[in-house]
C-alpha cells in the first residue's frame, strides 16, 4: 500500500548512481524485495511504470529478485531462511524449518534493495 | 559511440527509516524516556486506550497521533491535558520515522518519561516501518471479525503485546474471541494477549501493568 514511496526511493537511487556514471540510459535495474516487505511487486512495477516516464530510465527492463526471509528460532537455535506458509496469504505465516515452530525472531526479508543497474554511458567517460 | 556498464547500486530503499528509528531511540533514551507505539485497524480503540492509559497512570506522558488528514485524534487526546504532536500523514498509510522525529521535536521531551505513538490505522503497511519505539502494541477488535488475526499474520508476529478490544460485542457481532486468542497465541506463542473492554475500563489494570514491567525492565 506505500508503494509509491518505495518506487520513488528505487527511482532516486537509480538516477542518483546514473549520473554519478555519465549514463545517457538506463537498460536494466535490479531490485530485491524481502519476501516479508508489505509491498506487491506487481504494484510497484506498475507504478514505477507512471514514474519512469520522461526520465534516462523510461526504457530500462525492471527485474525483481526475492530476499528470503531469515530467522532465528526460539524453540531449536536454528538460523537460516524460514519456511514461508503463503498457502492462503499474500503475507506469509513465517515458520521454523526445522521444528515448524512460529515462536522465531525475525532477522531479514523485509528490505527493499536497489541492486544495479546496467547503463550506457559515452565511451571517453 | 557507447559503452555498456553493469553498475553496483546497493541501496536500501528502507535503510533511511531505520537509521532515523535507531536516532529516535537514542534521543528518547538520552532523555530517559520509555516509548510504546501503537498499531492496530481503524476504530480498533487506539485513542480510547491512549486516553485510558492517561488518565490512569502518573507518568508525565507526551502523545504523537498519526492520522491520514483530520486532528480528531490529537484534539481527543490534548483534551487530557498533556502534550500532543498530530501529525498527518497525507497520502501514506503509515507513521514513518521521519515523521515521529519530528514529532518528537514538537514535544516537551525534557518533562516527560513516557512517550506513546499512535499510529494511522492500518494491520499492513506500519509493519515495513521501525519507528525507534521500545515496544509495539497491536490493538484489535471483535467488531472487524474473528478472522482478523489469522489474516494478518505479520503484525501479530511482530508486535510485543496483542489487544482483543470491544469483547463486550463479540456476541452482538458473532465473533468468537477463543479463536481470535487461539490464532494470536498459534502465530506469537510467548506474546502477551489481553482481551479488553475499553469503554468499561476492563483489560486496562493488565495493560498499564505489562508496560510498567517492560519499562522496568529497560
Amino acid at each position: 500500500m506505500h508503494e509509491l514511496s518505495m518506487a520513488q526511493g528505487i527511482i532516486n537511487a537509480v538516477l542518483d548512481t546514473a549520473e554519478a556514471n555519465n549514463a545517457t540510459e538506463v537498460n536494466e535495474v535490479t531490485v530485491e524485495v524481502g519476501r516479508l516487505a508489505m509491498i506487491n511487486p506487481e504494484q510497484l512495477q506498475f507504478i514505477l511504470g507512471v514514474l519512469v516516464e520522461n526520465t534516462i530510465i523510461e526504457d530500462a527492463e525492471i527485474k525483481f529478485e526475492e530476499i528470503p526471509a531469515e530467522i532465528d528460532c526460539s524453540d531449536c537455535n536454528f538460523h537460516g531462511d524460514a519456511i514461508l506458509d503463503d498457502s492462503d496469504h499474500y503475507a506469509p505465516i513465517v515458520r521454523c524449518p526445522e521444528c515448524d515452530s512460529l515462536n522465531v525472531e525475525i532477522l531479514n526479508g523485509k528490505d527493499i534493495v536497489v541492486k544495479n543497474i546496467v547503463i550506457e554511458k559515452p565511451d571517453d567517460s | 559511440m557507447h559503452q555498456v556498464a553493469d553498475v553496483e547500486v546497493a541501496k536500501n530503499i528502507m535503510d533511511a527509516n531505520k537509521r532515523l528509528a535507531e536516532k529516535n531511540l537514542k534521543n528518547l533514551e538520552e532523555k530517559g524516556i520509555f516509548c510504546v507505539d501503537f498499531v492496530g485497524a481503524i476504530g480498533s480503540g487506539k485513542t480510547t486506550l491512549i486516553e485510558e492509559i492517561i488518565d490512569n497512570t502518573d507518568y508525565n506522558i507526551g502523545v504523537i497521533a498519526g492520522d491520514v488528514i483530520s486532528k480528531f485524534d490529537a484534539e481527543r487526546i490534548e483534551s487530557h491535558n498533556v502534550p500532543v504532536a498530530g501529525l498527518n500523514t497525507g497520502k501514506e498509510c503509515h507513521l514513518d520515522a521521519h515523521l515521529v522525529g519530528h514529532g518528537l521535536g514538537d514535544l516537551p521531551l525534557d518533562d516527560l518519561d513516557m512517550v506513546i505513538i499512535e499510529n494511522v490505522g492500518n494491520l499492513i503497511c506500519p509493519v515495513d516501518f521501525e519507528l525507534g519505539s521500545h515496544m509495539r502494541i497491536v490493538v484489535i477488535s471483535v467488531t472487524e471479525g474473528d478472522d482478523t488475526v489469522e489474516k494478518h499474520p505479520i503484525i501479530f508476529q511482530t508486535s510485543d503485546v496483542i489487544i482483543i478490544n470491544k469483547i463486550d460485542l463479540a456476541e452482538a457481532v458473532g465473533a468468537d474471541v477463543d479463536k481470535m486468542v487461539a490464532d494470536a497465541k498459534k502465530l506469537n506463542p510467548n506474546v502477551k494477549i489481553i482481551t479488553s473492554n475499553l469503554k468499561e475500563g476492563n483489560g486496562l489494570d493488565e495493560i498499564i501493568k505489562v508496560i510498567e514491567d517492560k519499562k522496568e525492565r529497560l
